[in-house]
């Protein structure tokens, strides 16, 4: 006889256990359906968002993230357990479906069956293994949770609930396997190949046949039932993660990278700007809501979490998730907190990590859109002072404008108005051009420059700020004020390639100014741009041993993944890098993100001060970065570490200038 | 109830001042320009005074030429109902006495209950403007006011006098109130009000139709201060400190 098992075996063919079943998976089916029917009926509460564009590739992603968990197994641990308890669960589902497929299809509507022979022997023993992997799993993970986290049991009841339910399941499908086989396959070849059942039909094979088959039977139903349950309860419980996060890659941000959609400041229908509930926010944000498993991935890396200010950036997506289905109406701001909102740095480390493709920052930035140009607060009176110096000089540190290129006034670079004809524009930034620190980074990189023999030349007094940090602070009209200067400026010049030193400046004029008409331009951050000269033999650095540490700024590294060419810069420079644990795309901020370079920092411990000291350990006496506020951060967090005689924060161009061969 | 505020566009204070070639002013080449800081009081006051009370009239008033109006929108926006720009390019070259005669012939048959106007420009600084207005309208005025409460009736306002006394005062109506750092926290103007001052009244005069009043004074020469020689910062231990000042003593002065 072909190796094979009789479906529905013992529970019988007729209509009394097939309608009844049938009706059970179909009321199951039915409240899934009605559940997330229900969901996305809340999800639609929130304003359009065009999430559908490119389908195929959204698909293609879709299932490359999901089936391959990718965003889920990094880090590797403990996201592998969870990675190998969704493929054991994957392959068990997929055993379900075949069963599904020949008992209620194939085999009943033409009598074609190919659960048999070599390929049911492996396809028992595969659904064994993975079924066994699935149980272990669940139980370390329940011990995990439970035992080694110490997560309360009455406050983590739903997670109790669902480990538990999967692991009936399991257990009753095992218990199952085992009584049958006690009756039918115990001492045949065939019973190897399903070593688990294997091992439960041993421990019962001195029972009576017919207590086996009562047994079998009630098992068979309570296995079911589980099932049934299962199914009804995705939509209630965290089980909906299945759905809602694999839907949450669907409708992912496909980039660029970060990027805020563009306020419509133009539209005089408009009253209101910015999100103050949640149908002022979009309807993925309420998906994204749904879509968070509450893994804390996100809050263990925000450097506003980790220094005791009260933001967590998974407490923010919660509360709009809970706000959405409970009290949309409700004002969020409030509900969340204004100092949560302020304390956000915008370093983009929550939705690097999330594994289920959340998007944070959008979120705050929204909501501090409301609390800037409605109500026209900021998180204290230094950032208002900073917004109309802003308004007024072109720079939020309140400097004179004319004095904008005075910084160059030795360096023989023309402003584009004196010379246009040169090989790119250096867009210098507000901290290179005023701040005395930064000015000798400015320097060093227009030095750089002229031993590489590249013509530059800066904007000078026509230069405003970007407006990155006001438009990331919420107010989204002075940004878009400032950008609209910018870009006719240099429009009109026709300049076709800019260097910037500041990687917020390179950040907004390469993605953010597209959406106000900057177009055809090539936008370089120094350090990608030195590299290449050094690569195509133009610039010639004289390696000089010295040891170090780099900080991958946020923008420069999370938000534009540029995280070799400075590495590779260092390296012509003769250093011998040590890397700070949390280096890369898992970097920690500086603080002076998301607006916050022109925020006290008053609440909790001080981010740079964090910073500096995680620098300090590894020794290197030197703390590397290519990034204006962070090294005004360093400059600042060393001194109030007290780590003067332990550190010295350094920009890259400073190191090379000091090693470069004329 | 019909509030009027004056409102001076003055460069920003960071600005690299020149003199210009008259040599009686500051050149207006290379400048930033803002409300006057004690006129931004005068606006916020004037803006709460509306919201405490509800049926009022804030009237914006500027002198200079086309550009104050960008200034006069950020008051516009802050709240105030509509501006009234009285153009004159020459304002720069108006004493006091004339500024304020100019104020007066727009204001005097207005019936403006109250007018607000900061303590003194951070440019000219003669803190004389407001209290010459009402002189020359015949209300009453109190300047440097730190705090107010209006009613339509009266006014009641701090002053602020030397060593951090304050002075309570109560006023009728009409009356004229020059404001000092401390009395208010100037709003930041939403994008609704910023939207919805694009709108509003902004009244443009001529300069030549209000100036009926002959200058008193004229300014002879601006000039920047000579640079005067620097301090010196010693530094060091003690020891090293007083070895260092002995060795300047001797050297630059006959007391040793």
């Amino acid at each position: 006889m072909e190796a094979s098992r009789e479906i529905y075996w013992n529970v019988g063919h007729g209509i009394v256990t097939l309608l009844p079943m049938y009706l059970l998976a179909v009321f199951g089916l039915a409240c899934m359906a009605i559940g997330l029917l229900k969901r996305i009926k809340v999800y639609k509460t929130g304003l359009p968002m065009n999430r559908k564009d490119q389908p195929g590739k959204r698909l293609l992603c879709t299932l490359q993230t999901a089936l391959l968990q990718k965003r889920v197994t990094s880090p590797l641990l403990p996201g592998l357990f969870h990675g190998l308890f969704f493929w054991s669960f994957l392959i068990l589902f997929i055993g379900t479906a075949l069963i599904v497929l020949q008992a209620d299809f194939t085999d009943l509507f033409w009598d074609i069956k190919f659960l048999e022979g070599s390929f049911y022997k492996l396809f028992s023993l595969v659904l064994d293994l993975a079924g066994i992997l699935a149980v272990v799993l669940l139980i370390a993970l329940l011990v995990r949770r439970f035992v080694i986290l110490r997560h309360s049991i009455n406050e983590d009841r739903e997670q109790l609930f669902m480990h538990v339910l999967m692991l009936l399941i399991l257990v009753t499908g095992f218990l199952i396997e085992g009584f049958r086989m006690a009756v039918t396959e115990l001492g045949t070849p065939l019973a190897s190949w399903s070593p688990v059942g294997l091992f439960i039909a041993t421990i019962f094979s001195g029972a009576k046949e017919q207590s086996m088959l009562l047994l079998h039977k009630f098992t068979w139903w309570i296995h079911l039932l589980l099932v049934i349950g299962f199914i009804a309860a995705i939509p209630f419980t965290k089980f909906r993660h299945i759905v809602t996060t694999a839907s949450n890659y669907f409708f992912k941000d496909l980039g660029p990278k970060g990027k805020l959609i563009n306020l419509d400041l133009e539209d005089e229908n408009k009253e209101t700007f910015g999100a103050v509930a949640v149908t002022d926010l979009a309807w993925k944000d309420i998906l994204d809501a749904d879509a968070c498993t509450t893994c804390e991935r996100c809050q263990d890396r925000c450097p506003a979490y980790n220094t005791q200010k009260p933001l967590s950036p998974m407490q923010v997506v919660s509360q709009i998730g809970d706000a959405a289905f409970t009290k949309p109406d409700q004002n969020l701001i409030d509900k969340i907190g204004k100092d949560a909102l302020w304390s956000c740095t915008t370093c983009g480390a929550c939705q690097e990590i999330c594994p289920a493709s959340i998007e944070h920052v959008r979120k705050i930035v929204d909501l501090r859109r409301s609390l800037v140009l409605m109500e026209g607060e900021f998180p204290g009176d230094e950032v208002m002072t900073a917004m109309e110096q802003t308004e007024v000089n072109g720079n939020p540190l309140g400097m004179g404008y004319a004095g904008r290129g005075d910084w160059a006034a030795d360096l023989e670079v023309p402003t584009l108005a004196e010379n246009p004809e040169v090989d790119a524009l250096y867009f210098v930034g507000c901290y290179g051009s005023f701040d005395k620190r930064n000015i000798r980074v400015a320097q060093s990189f227009v030095k750089l420059c002229k031993a590489a023999g590249i013509k530059l030349a800066i904007l000078g007094k026509e230069e405003k700020c970007c407006g990155e940090p006001m438009r990331k602070m919420g107010n989204e009209y002075l940004y878009q004020t400032l950008a609209q200067e910018n870009i006719e400026l240099i429009k009109s010049y026709g300049i076709k390639h800019i260097v910037t030193t500041c990687p917020h400046c390179f950040n907004t004029l390469s993605k953010d100014y597209a959406d106000l008409g900057l177009e055809g331009v090539a936008i370089d951050h120094y350090t990608v741009f030195l590299d290449e000269l050094i690569a195509e033999g133009s610039l010639d650095i004289a390696a000089d041993n010295f040891s170090c540490t780099y900080h991958d700024s946020c923008y420069l590294g999370r938000h534009n993944e540029i995280y070799e060419p400075p590495r590779s810069l260092l390296q012509h420079a003769g250093a011998s890098l040590v890397e700070m644990e949390r280096s890369g795309s898992e970097a920690f901020c500086c603080s002076a993100g998301g607006g916050r370079i022109m925020a006290e920092e008053k609440l909790g411990e001080r981010i740079n001060i964090k910073r500096a000291k995680m620098a300090a350990d590894l020794d290197t006496g030197l703390l590397v970065s290519n990034c204006p506020f962070c090294l005004t951060m360093f400059e600042d967090g060393i001194k109030g570490a007290e780590l003067e005689n332990k550190l010295e924060p350094k920009d890259i161009a400073e190191i090379l200038v000091e090693r470069v061969k004329h | 109830m019909k509030l009027l505020v004056c409102m001076k566009q003055v460069p920003d204070m960071e600005s690299k001042f020149q003199i210009d070639g008259n040599g009686t002013w500051y050149s207006l080449e290379d400048l930033a320009w803002r409300m006057n800081e004690y006129d931004e009081y005068s606006v916020e006051q004037a803006v709460l005074i509306k919201e405490q009370l509800g049926d009022v009239d804030v009237t914006v008033l500027s002198i200079g030429s086309d550009k104050v109006k960008e200034t006069m929108k950020k008051a516009l926006a802050m709240g105030c109902d509509r501006g009234v720009h009285i153009d004159d390019a020459n304002v720069f070259t108006r004493e006091p006495y004339e500024i304020a005669g100019i104020i007066a012939e727009f204001a005097k048959d207005k019936g403006f209950d109250v007018i607000l106007t900061g303590m003194q420009s951070q440019d000219r600084g003669s803190g004389q403007v407001g209290l010459l207005v009402a002189e020359m309208l015949d209300i009453a005025s109190v300047s440097t006011i730190v705090s107010c409460c209006c009613t339509s009736e009266d006014v009641e306002v701090a002053r602020e006098l030397e060593g951090g006394i304050k002075a309570k005062i109560k006023v009728k109506l009409p009356a004229l109130l020059t404001c000092q750092l401390g009395l208010n926290v100037p709003r930041y103007p939403t994008l609704p009000n910023i939207m919805k001052a694009k709108k509003k009244e902004l009244l443009t005069l001529p300069g030549e139709d209000f100036l009926q009043v002959a200058p008193r004074m004229t300014t002879e020469a601006m000039f920047i201060p000579e640079k005067k020689a620097g301090g010196i910062i010693l530094e060091g231990d003690e020891n090293e400190l007083a070895d260092k000042l002995i060795a300047i003593l001797k050297e630059k002065t006959a007391v040793l």
